[in-house]
């Protein structure tokens, strides 16, 4: 069972029913009895009656005049019948008419038998006894007096009772289940809360959780609240510790350079040191860049807005190649979103167009398509970059794409920035792709991951 | 050519002084934000170098201030931070171009050498004449709406044209603001600029933005709307 609510009404509802079902039992039982002794007692006040009402008979037997008697004796299938049983006379009771009642055995004095019978659809409830008159004259003969009483309106009643009982126990039961499942609704609305807010935070609507959660589960809002802080201010420490220390060690460099560059003596040593300074710059640029990345998306990050990116670096760009007659054009549809660091983003997309700047003969060219394919959950970008530069040889564009490249071994003017695009998608789970662009140049094609869809 | 230094590392503060002396431009130093940006707003400078790091004062502010004041020289940037962040918000504050350190002096001067050819200062954001507007930090143009793409060098041309609106330009003066290098242009290649230029604004010839002038040169036909 996976849902808490339906775990726990489902272990309430089994001795629940339980209990219902153990007390309709009890309630069954005590009506049964009760009614049970209700009809004894009216077998036995007609049975003293009849008893009473008897009157010899002159030709032997007795029989019971129905003026002493409940009237319901004279009324035919009434539900009420006597009879008196002697060895040579038989009495029986109006109401018997038509009916064939057998009402046992005849009885020894003193005896008593309680039995039942079918009499036409219904039962009925027999009681016997053995009787003897004692007089003066003669032995009294034996004498068995029987009264049956239809269990009809019996049977009826308790159907009645059991219906009505079970149909108030059930409706009870279904009453208290479904309050108790408003209730927990009630009591768990704050577990929903959190789902939704987690939801929030992971889409990057907001950056942490709200407060005021119940107890129980303030210590987990509190929790989650200080780990996704705590994460965001790690990296950005982390990133400004890196950055601080590029930054000290450029400026030294810097010094060293511009101390050498007008050095006079230009001999082997001077070279020498020259070059080890820019490959300290190299290192510095590549090594700590790449670390620096933040490297996939911290919750609660808000995504990253495509086109205001690409606008941005396209004016920036222009300026920096204002040398150059050149045109960037720009399809990328509003509303497409890089799920992701900006930093990040900035910085791949930067790199791209700065290198389709630097090759291309005028025309850049940056285009989006968002794409959700079948079944994802994400509209994933396919982010393009293209320009009518010299291209890239076949030959070399997987060395252009290779992680790491080592300062020797760069494809000259192709440097440590694709490299560094190529870590980026990695580490961002997308594919790049180069080949050859419609305008005549180099084309890379990236697949980065979008909005989540739904 | 006067330039003004801010950078806050002595040792660089000087290297640099000492070679930009050595070039031929007459040097102002700041070492932090508050001397530079009271340097930039008070010397007549064509040039300034600003390093963003600076204590007091961080060097973007300084950039925005002097912008803000309506100071128009060109502004190179000199920073450790080298990422496409930090160049966007660089040249978005206002400066002109970005050098990213260590650098080779060889590099800045020529970078600075180039500002100053093609200063044209920092327009205001939004140039408008009759039917068509440019929006300067975006460098884009549109027509009567509609966005047009331009190459840089016919951005360049406009740009030129219709801040110097009724005014007659020379071929020479609009080659001038293209390329760096003093060798001689075919001419050619401006008319064919403007002509690009035309048929990208006007292609059905309506609205007429810029007259030839035999002889004499450029002129751009529309009025400057009073509010840019």
């Amino acid at each position: 069972m996976h849902s808490l609510s339906r775990r726990l009404l489902v272990s309430v509802a089994v001795p629940l029913a339980l209990f219902f079902g153990v007390m309709m039992l009890v309630l069954d039982t005590g009506f049964r009895t009760l009614s049970e002794r209700q009809l004894h007692a009216l077998l036995d006040s007609q049975m003293v009656t009849l008893i009473a009402a008897a009157e010899p008979n002159p030709s032997g037997g007795y029989d019971a005049p129905l003026t002493g008697l409940d009237t319901r004796f004279g009324t035919p299938d009434s539900g009420l019948y006597a009879e008196i049983r002697s060895s040579n006379h038989v009495w029986s009771s109006p109401s018997t008419s038509g009916l064939q009642i057998d009402f046992g055995p005849p009885l020894a004095q003193g005896d008593r038998q309680f039995s039942y019978a079918m009499v036409g659809h219904g039962r009925v409830a027999i009681e016997s006894r053995g009787i003897s008159f004692q007089d003066e004259t003669k032995q009294g003969e034996p004498l068995t007096f029987s009264v049956a009483v239809s269990l009809t309106p019996y049977e009826q009643q308790l159907w009645v009772f059991r219906s009505r009982m079970l149909g108030w126990f059930t409706g009870l039961m279904l009453l208290l289940l479904v309050s108790l499942a408003a209730l927990l609704r009630r009591v768990l609305a704050p577990l929903r809360r959190l789902e939704r807010e987690i939801h929030q935070v992971e889409e990057g609507r907001s950056e942490t959780l709200g407060s005021g959660y119940p107890r129980e589960l303030s210590g987990v809002a509190l929790h989650l609240n200080a780990l996704l802080v705590g994460e965001r201010k790690r990296v950005a420490r982390y990133r400004d510790t890196l950055g601080n220390l590029a930054h000290g060690l450029k400026t030294p460099l810097t010094v060293m350079r511009s101390a050498l560059s007008s050095d006079v003596a230009s001999g082997t040593q001077t070279r020498t040191i020259s070059h080890e300074i820019d490959r300290m710059t190299d290192i510095i640029e590549h090594q700590l860049k790449r670390a620096a990345a933040s490297g996939g998306a911290l919750l609660g990050q808000a995504p990253v807005a495509v086109a205001a990116v690409a606008a941005d670096l396209r004016g920036t760009l222009l300026k920096v190649y204002a040398r150059k007659d050149l045109s960037i054009e720009l399809a990328i549809p509003e509303g497409s979103l890089f799920i992701g660091d900006r930093g990040d983003f900035i910085e791949l997309l930067g790199n791209l167009m700065d290198n389709a700047c630097k090759w291309c003969r005028q025309r850049v060219r940056v285009s989006v398509t968002v794409e959700s394919g079948r079944g994802e959950a994400r509209a994933n970008l396919t982010l393009v970059v293209e320009d009518d530069g010299p291209g890239i040889a076949e030959e070399n564009r997987a060395k252009v794409l290779e992680r790491g490249v080592r300062t020797d071994e760069k494809v000259p003017g192709h440097g440590l920035g694709l490299a560094m695009v190529h870590d980026t998608v990695d580490l961002y789970g997308g594919k790049l792709t180069v080949d050859t662009a419609p305008l005549g140049g180099a084309r890379f094609s990236l697949l980065l991951p979008g909005k989540k869809v739904g | 050519m006067r330039v003004l230094v801010v950078e806050d590392e002595a040792a660089l503060r000087e290297t640099l002084k000492t070679r930009l002396i050595e070039a031929g431009f007459t040097v102002d130093i700041a070492q932090d934000g508050e001397e530079g940006l009271f340097a930039g707003m008070e010397y007549p400078l064509d040039v300034a170098i600003i390093d963003l790091g600076l204590p007091k004062l961080a060097g973007l502010e300084v950039i925005r201030r002097l912008r803000a004041a309506r100071k128009a020289y060109p502004i190179l940037i000199l920073t450790a931070r080298d990422n496409w962040q930090d160049k966007v918000e660089g040249l978005q504050a206002g400066a002109d171009d970005y050098v990213p350190k260590p650098f080779h002096f060889e590099e800045v001067l020529a970078r600075l050498q180039a500002l100053l050819r093609r200063a044209g200062g920092w327009a205001s954001p939004e140039l408008k004449c009759g039917a068509i507007t440019l929006d300067t930090r975006a460098q884009t143009v549109s027509v009567e709406s509609q966005a047009v793409e331009l190459t840089t060098f016919e951005y360049r041309i406009l740009e030129h044209l219709m801040l110097r609106a009724g005014e007659v330009i020379s071929k020479g003066e609009l080659t001038e603001r293209l390329y760096d290098q003093d060798f001689e242009r075919d001419s050619n290649v401006i008319e064919v600029l403007v002509g690009r230029l035309r048929r990208k604004l006007d292609p059905e010839d309506r609205l007429k933005p810029i007259e030839t002038l035999r002889g004499r040169g450029y002129r751009f036909a529309l009025a400057r709307d009073q509010a840019t």
